[in-house]
């Protein structure tokens, strides 16, 4: 069985196994887990949860604070769940500036503000020096379904269009830049509450399935829609929006932006036939604005996802394998 | 972007050239494991005509690392006291007993750096710990363990060493051009190796052995100008080295790094992962920076060790068989639970070939 390594944290493969080994354990009592961001519960609840660690604790466009609210707000989002209320636990290292931590727990405030979302049970541990990397935080989000059809992995059918909301790689490239040194004046994490954008979707009933593309990122995401619902999705890498600082600190790094991670871009499977009026209610909202349609699912190569590449050959795109490593030069 | 569909218009019509130069079936091997990457992601082995044979070639630095090389630096990591520092990828290369990764997850002291520099850094803040520097790469990733040895000689920094394990191309590339029993035809040339070396030591490929060479970046465009020139070499039967990356490489190269180089190394013999010992085909720390070399400082000396069973790293560096032949591809060797270098490395053919073609039996071809 070995040792848990960084890679079985970086959300490709290994994160998956791993996932999947763990809910085993509980396979008997809780029957079998679904895949998802977050799970739908009886009455039209949804509830997730989610432990937020970052190195540096903030950077351009976020902090953990914001990072910890938005994450487990947009998990929910993601399948159509209006965020409502949030329990949060703090896990401190000794020392760590009071001040300091007030700052990210005012931005987790905010964002809560921002959605509407009320902090309603929370816990607060403090661990010896040299126990914790200064602050983790692990945030526990609940709340209302409201998407007129069912989201999630086993909607998504052949024939949908594949749709992301924005650019990709913004949170992935920020803190690779800021943790191998690379000084971009420009780029900024993507780091936002998704609700907003989500809201108005929810109304429609084309939407098929959404995921916002965290750790392992939008390659990632669509691997793990092509095997669990057994569908091949072809994508069309000119289609992509990019951001030009992204693609610099990739070169730079040698990364490949489809696995970085984003904060606040959400990937979505949708009926071919409500493809414009999906990308024109995203398109009206800010954080949509660059909403494009990248690709389609398809019944050809199901299990695989293949990229149309901007030179023109097509290559397969797989799930990242672990913790990913700048080249060497 | 607007420049992107460019870009398709601008490769249909050097494959268009390609194939009117192209007479006959040609194999090309491109050296530096960047440019294996970026053809398998940029899907290049998808459009070329059948006839070109594309290898992939021994220019990736992790994947060049000899076994016992990894192994002395997992002993290092293992030592107390010791931090052992270096670039990405080499962390989860598994030695005879476990990578450095493992070891991490043991407690030993494994720091990733982007640079070389970095590690003058993690000396200073720790000061009660000895930092030892593992300088993998070619002759572009050296200078930088050059000036970081300069640097901590100014600084007068007493808890680094470096144990050097860079390795020198054009070396390595004489040993693959006068095997008689590989069949290349032309070699793409690393770009990055050639700013800093210029494009005169790679004239023997040419005038001695017959082979076509161009040297080329990294963009699609790049790669695919590369092989257009390199076919059209061999079939008019002019051999020659071109330089089509005039916008980074000068032929005399960067010499001022050359400098650097001859200051603080000297050439030695060295092993490569799989192909053996190649002469005078690395770098060791010059005399005069003995007091930084992690060699004596922790009496370390490589022994010969044997690779894992079936392994075929050795071959596939040399384009001898592609990934797929290798009996462990995919089977107990994957990029989650990898046996050798090429499935670790992101610039790594096996990698390269599990990752972007689908364990190579991609519906849309190599
Ligand atoms: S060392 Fe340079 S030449 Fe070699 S793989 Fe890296 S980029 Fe290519
Ligand atoms: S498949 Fe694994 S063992 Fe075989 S050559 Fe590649 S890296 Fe080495």
């Amino acid at each position: 069985m070995g040792r848990l390594s960084l890679g079985h944290g970086s959300g490709g493969r290994l994160t998956n196994d791993l996932v999947k080994k763990i809910a085993s354990a509980f396979a008997r009592e809780s029957g079998m887990l679904e895949f998802e961001d977050c799970a739908l519960l009886p009455g039209g609840w949804g509830v997730t949860i989610d432990g937020f660690t970052v190195s540096p604790l903030s950077f351009p466009g976020g902090d953990i604070g914001k990072l910890a609210v938005c994450g487990s707000a947009n998990d929910l989002a993601v399948r159509g769940v209006r965020p409502l209320w949030l329990a949060m636990s703090l896990l401190a290292e000794e020392g760590l500036d009071e001040e300091e931590l007030f700052t990210y727990m005012r931005s987790a405030a905010s964002v809560c503000a921002e959605l509407g979302v009320q902090l309603v049970a929370g816990d607060t541990k403090v661990l010896p020096k040299g126990q914790a990397d200064r602050l983790y935080i692990a945030t526990c989000a609940m709340g209302k379904n409201e998407a007129i059809s069912p989201w999630g992995i086993k909607e998504i059918s052949p024939g949908d269009t594949v749709i992301v909301s924005g650019p990709v790689g913004r949170h992935g490239a920020v803190i690779a830049s800021l943790r191998y040194d690379i000084k971009l004046r420009e780029l900024e994490s993507d780091c936002a509450p998704l609700w907003p954008l989500i809201e108005p979707l929810t109304r429609l009933l084309g939407v098929h399935a959404a995921r916002d593309c965290t750790r392992g990122g939008l390659g990632t995401v669509l691997c793990e829609w092509a095997e669990v619902a057994n569908v091949g999705i072809e994508i069309d890498e000119e289609a992509i929006p990019a951001d030009g600082d992204v693609s610099a600190v990739s070169d730079i790094l040698g990364f490949d932006p489809l696995y970085l991670a984003c904060e606040g871009t959400a990937v979505f499977a949708v009926a071919s036939e409500w493809t414009e009026t999906v990308l024109e209610t995203m398109r009206s909202h800010p954080l949509g604005r660059s909403a494009a349609a990248i690709g389609k699912v398809t019944e050809a190569h199901p299990g695989l996802v293949g990229l149309r590449t901007s030179a023109g050959g097509m290559r397969v795109v797989d799930m990242q394998g672990g913790e990913l490593l700048p080249r060497i030069c | 972007m607007p420049q992107v569909g460019d870009l398709r218009a601008k490769m249909s019509s050097l494959l268009e050239a390609l194939n009117k130069w192209l007479c006959g079936p040609i194999t090309v091997m491109e050296v530096c494991g960047t440019h294996t990457v970026s053809i398998f992601r940029s899907g290049i082995r998808t459009m070329l005509p059948k006839d070109v044979r594309l290898l992939s070639g021994p220019g990736c630095p992790v994947c060049v690392t000899d076994q016992a090389e990894v192994d002395a630096m997992v002993s290092l990591a293992k030592k107390p006291g010791v931090v052992l520092a270096t670039y990405g990828d080499m962390v989860r290369v598994p030695g005879s007993c476990g990578s450095l990764a493992e070891a991490r997850s043991c407690g030993a002291e494994v720091a990733v750096v982007g640079s070389a520099i970095q590690a003058l850094a993690l000396a200073e803040s720790m000061q009660d710990k000895e930092v030892v520097f593992a300088g993998i790469g070619f002759e572009t990733t050296a200078p930088a363990t050059a000036v970081l040895l300069r640097e901590a000689r100014r600084k007068n920094v007493k808890n680094l060493s470096v144990l050097s394990l860079h390795k020198l191309v054009p070396p390595v590339l004489r040993l693959l051009a006068s095997d008689p029993t590989l069949v290349i035809d032309g070699f793409l040339l690393p770009g990055h190796v050639s700013t800093i070396i210029g494009t005169a030591p790679y004239a023997f490929l040419a005038e001695e052995y017959g082979k076509a060479c161009a040297v080329a970046g990294f963009e699609p465009l790049d790669i695919m100008a590369g092989i257009v020139e390199i076919a059209r070499q061999i079939c008019g039967g002019r051999p020659a080295v071109r330089c089509l990356y005039g916008r980074v490489v000068r032929h005399e190269g960067n010499v001022k790094a050359q400098e650097l180089l001859g200051e603080v190394f000297r050439p030695a013999s060295v092993r490569w992962r799989g192909i053996g010992v190649v002469e005078a085909s690395g770098l060791v720390l010059a005399d005069d920076y003995s007091d930084f070399d992690a060699y004596s400082r922790f009496g370390i000396t490589l022994e010969e060790v044997n690779p894992p069973a079936g392994c075929r790293c050795g071959d596939v560096l040399a384009g001898r068989i592609a990934p797929l032949e290798c009996p462990l591809f995919g089977g107990s060797c994957t990029p989650q639970f990898p046996v050798g270098p090429c499935m670790v490395s992101s610039e790594g053919s096996c990698s390269a070939y599990y990752k972007y073609s689908s364990k190579g039996v991609s519906p849309w071809g190599a």
